[in-house]
């Protein structure tokens, strides 16, 4: 397309912005990374205060107490994931107000609904109890099996007409090739990886999946032009980055369907409140032509949809993400997805702990422990959460007009890539050096951190009427 | 007729449709896609268009369950026809209820 208009909203987010990072360390080397990937300038000044190290920062996560043998240590993870989330929460803070970064501003994220809920490390199964690392007749297989309903296609897919529990799901995945299981969970919408090694690759951690037409760049203090962020997402990841949205200084409507709300309104209050106080929310019926309607009008208006879904979800209700993108002016449609919008992988799902062994974690642990372990808590959730928050306001800031999509898998994989070491050798020697800086310290033994909302979280559709009422008649 | 099995897959002898069993009841029954009884995935199809009474159309991701609730059929790729076992039409059945964690 010879259009410029089209042209410049293809190119980086951030092109033509410089970010200045005072901070040095693995921190905000990822903070680099980020904003250069984005296209900003990002180029490190010279006396800045020296980031936390990243075995302490395991720690002050709460990821160290969480993995391990449940009567065995707390283990270390010799990649520096929680330094990554406090990157990312750097890079947000270099591009907008509101957010504070330093030390645990992003890695406390990760360990916080393992302290509100209490949950504790169990080696080869997740802290929240649904995924389980199980061996089959080539290699591990993480299977999580989070909603009621995959219990109820788990006959369906290990061909078998017995009640099914862990225990038939241990003896008849034990036998069976690993491929042949994740064709059919993939088909079944089972959320099932591979626990294979981490990749040296360097798949990017987002893509432009669509361009639309862009508005003027944003100011990165806000002033009265307050951006309208409709977030259409539930449990963790989606919400989070529709929160960290929220501390920016937009205004977030959360939209649930009436016959599916978040389903973490069912679990620990305090943790809902956490990634969803501040927002209105609004509950329609996506099964009629109104509610439909209703939705369709809110994200006409939206400058950010957040969304959470397999693509087919949206598009089977008429909504076409794409389209979308090419008729409004300036909008920004984050997609999180478990493994992409491209066919075939657009089918599949991922929650967190799935998506961690995925990435690789489970093999690396293997590899410096000789243990079957889970890393963290659902890992992949809050960390592909704050990347999208970052997507997104990298591009609203930049006048949107881009659908930018992002993977827990290729989120995941991109903060394990980041200072991989080259060889089994120096991993290895890494990890009995942080370990050892862990014990040396007393942080080996920091549990999960105490993070709480300042407010409630509103009740569901306790905000519908005012907020169409504010959209005007139209809706 | 056939005796379907959970995890059993099939395919539409006239449309793109591709379904798997999810649960069902062990007795003989006609399961159809378009008015025309389902096949194995390696069958070969027939040519012809679905019977008008049947070409509602299926959706890939959508889970069809009979007016007992005795047999469900998650629909694997989606095509022209309607499912119907027995003669009666197969309805949507609503989504999963999210986890409260995962």
């Amino acid at each position: 397309m010879a259009d410029p208009v089209m042209a410049a909203a293809s190119a980086a987010p951030l092109a033509g912005f410089r970010v200045g990072l005072d901070g040095r360390g693995v921190a905000s080397d990822y903070a680099r990374v980020l904003l250069a990937s984005l296209g900003a300038d990002a180029s490190p000044r010279r006396h800045g205060m020296p980031d936390e190290h990243p075995a302490l920062a395991w720690c002050r996560s709460g990821l160290m107490a969480l993995t391990g043998q449940r009567d065995g240590a707390p283990q270390m993870c010799p990649l520096p994931l929680a330094s990554c989330a406090d990157g990312v929460v750097t890079a947000l803070a270099g591009i907008g107000d509101g957010i504070a970064a330093g030390a645990g501003s992003g890695s406390r994220l990760l360990g916080v609904r393992a302290n509100i809920a209490g949950l504790r490390r169990n080696g080869a199964i997740s802290p929240g109890g649904s995924c389980r690392l199980l061996p089959t007749a080539d290699r591990l297989l993480a299977v999580n099996l989070a909603r009621d309903d995959d219990w109820r296609s788990v006959p369906a897919w290990l061909e078998t007409e017995r009640q099914a529990d862990w225990a038939l799901v241990e003896e008849r995945v034990a036998g069976a090739p690993s491929a042949a299981l994740l064709e059919r969970a993939r088909l079944l919408g089972l959320a099932v990886a591979a626990a294979n090694p981490p990749e040296h690759s360097a798949a990017p951690w987002y893509h432009i999946t669509a361009t639309g037409t862009p508005r003027p760049p944003r100011p990165r203090h806000l002033r009265g032009d307050v951006p309208l962020v409709v977030d259409l997402s539930s449990l963790w990841a989606g919400p989070l980055c529709g929160q960290l949205l929220h501390r920016l200084g937009a205004r977030v409507v959360k939209v649930e369907s009436e016959r599916r709300l978040d389903g973490a309104r069912s679990g620990p209050a305090a943790f809902y409140d956490l990634l969803n106080a501040g927002k209105a929310s609004v509950r329609l019926d996506f099964t009629s032509i109104r509610g439909r309607e209703r939705l369709r009008c809110l994200i006409e208006r939206a400058d950010i949809v957040i969304e959470a879904s397999r693509p087919r979800a949206l598009r089977q209700m008429g909504i076409d993400a794409e389209n979308i993108m090419r008729t409004r002016p300036g909008l920004t449609w984050i997609s999180i997805t478990g493994h992409g919008r491209e066919e075939p992988q657009a089918g599949w799902i991922a929650f967190g702990d799935d998506a961690g062994v995925g990435a690789g974690l489970s093999a690396l642990m293997r590899d410096v422990t000789g243990e079957r372990l889970i890393c963290g808590d659902a890992i992949g959730d809050p960390l592909t959460g704050l990347h999208a928050a970052l997507a997104a306001w990298s591009s609203y800031r930049s006048g949107g007009g881009r659908l930018l999509a992002l993977s827990l898998d290729e989120v995941l994989k991109h903060c394990v890539r980041f200072a991989l070491p080259d060889s089994a050798d120096a991993l290895c020697d890494r990890h009995d050096r942080w370990h050892r800086l862990a014990l040396e310290s007393g942080a080996a033994k920091l549990a999960p951190p105490k993070v709480r909302a300042r407010a409630k979280a509103r009740p569901s559709g306790a905000d519908t009427e005012t907020v169409f009422a504010r959209l005007g008649h139209r809706c | 007729m056939k005796t379907l099995k959970a995890g059993t897959r099939l395919k539409s002898a006239i449309c793109d449709t591709e379904v798997m069993v999810i649960r069902t009841r062990p007795a003989e029954m006609l399961l159809c896609c378009g008015g025309i009884e389902m096949i194995a995935m390696d069958g070969g199809k027939s040519a012809g268009q679905p019977d008008p009474a049947f070409a509602q159309g299926t959706l890939v991701g959508k889970r069809y369950v009979d007016e007992q609730d005795t047999t469900e059929l998650l629909c694997t790729k989606g095509g022209k026809g309607s499912l119907s076992l027995d003669g009666q039409v197969l309805a949507v059945k609503q989504a999963k209820a999210l986890p409260s964690s995962d």
